[in-house]
């Protein structure tokens, strides 16, 4: 297939069609998505440093008075939300081979563990403010990083439930085709994206 | 007849670290020689996911998570 350059601010009129411009245009589609991604990484990082920086200049960890977190029940919904990326991979992987019905079970399973996952946070907030008093802004530092990590990544979550919401739907009413799914692609990167950052936070605060 | 739910979300979170980490290394495998930016980012993100899979099933098993902080 030849490859024709699109003149800057004429992308719509080009010869070859939408087809064409699909074509020439994502790869930098795919870049962008990286990049987006990229500094999502840097946003995580320089939170995650921080906590990093203030749990070491802190007296001993948990700090006195603050009961240690449920390693066990964060085990589960850890594996909630890792079973969620096992079924987005099986997803993109089901629409690449033209199996929509596979593609469709997998998508709504990856849609309802992310809701579980964030349910499952939503409980052991509620536990940990209720039953264990810990606060955002009424425990320091330990309850300031601890919600404000988890909160931002059940952010991302919710978002991503959202995101994956609407890729199902596009796809319900052929948006996308066998060789055009950059939506999906993205959503699976994305999605992916969340998992891994769980890991780090999983380890972090549960674990080390 | 008292259910010792601890036990049973460790149990529950090292099978499904078992099958997680079966499955992400699957996909790993059959993507292995796949080409394309998206699929080598694609590889690395498995290849995390099947460490977290390990991660979680050592705090499901208990060698994981007692130091420190945690409980």
């Amino acid at each position: 297939m030849a490859v024709v350059s699109v003149p800057h601010g004429d992308a719509l009129a080009h010869d070859g069609g939408p087809d064409q411009l699909y074509v020439e245009t994502r790869e930098l589609r795919l870049q962008g998505f990286l990049l987006f991604l990229v500094s999502d990484v840097v946003l995580f990082a320089s939170f995650i440093f921080a906590y990093l920086y203030l749990r070491n200049t802190g007296q001993g960890w948990p700090p006195a008075g603050i009961s240690r977190l449920d390693v066990a029940f964060a085990s589960v919904n850890s594996m909630v939300l890792f079973g969620s990326g096992c079924t987005m991979h099986y997803a993109l992987e089901n629409w690449k081979h033209n199996n929509f019905t596979k593609y469709a079970v997998c998508m709504v399973a990856t849609i309802v563990l992310g809701l579980m996952f964030l349910g499952g946070q939503g409980y052991e907030y509620t536990t940990l403010m209720l039953k264990d008093h810990v606060t955002w802004s009424g425990s320091g530092i330990f309850g300031a990083s601890f919600f404000t990590l988890t909160g931002m990544h059940g952010f991302h979550v919710a978002v991503g439930v959202i995101y994956l919401t609407t890729l199902l739907l596009q796809s319900l009413h052929g948006k996308y085709t066998k060789d055009k799914y950059f939506g999906l692609t993205a959503g699976t990167l994305y999605w992916h994206f969340v998992d891994v950052i769980w890991v780090v936070l999983f380890s972090l605060f549960y674990l080390i | 007849m008292h259910i010792d739910w601890v036990i049973v979300e460790r149990t529950v979170a090292a099978v499904g670290s078992v099958i997680v980490f079966v499955v992400a290394a699957i996909a790993l495998k059959n993507d292995w020689k796949t080409p394309g930016i998206e699929n080598q980012v694609f590889k690395v993100m498995l290849g995390l996911l099947a460490i977290g899979g390990v991660i979680a099933f050592l705090a499901g098993i208990d060698v994981l998570g007692r130091f420190s902080g945690a409980a």
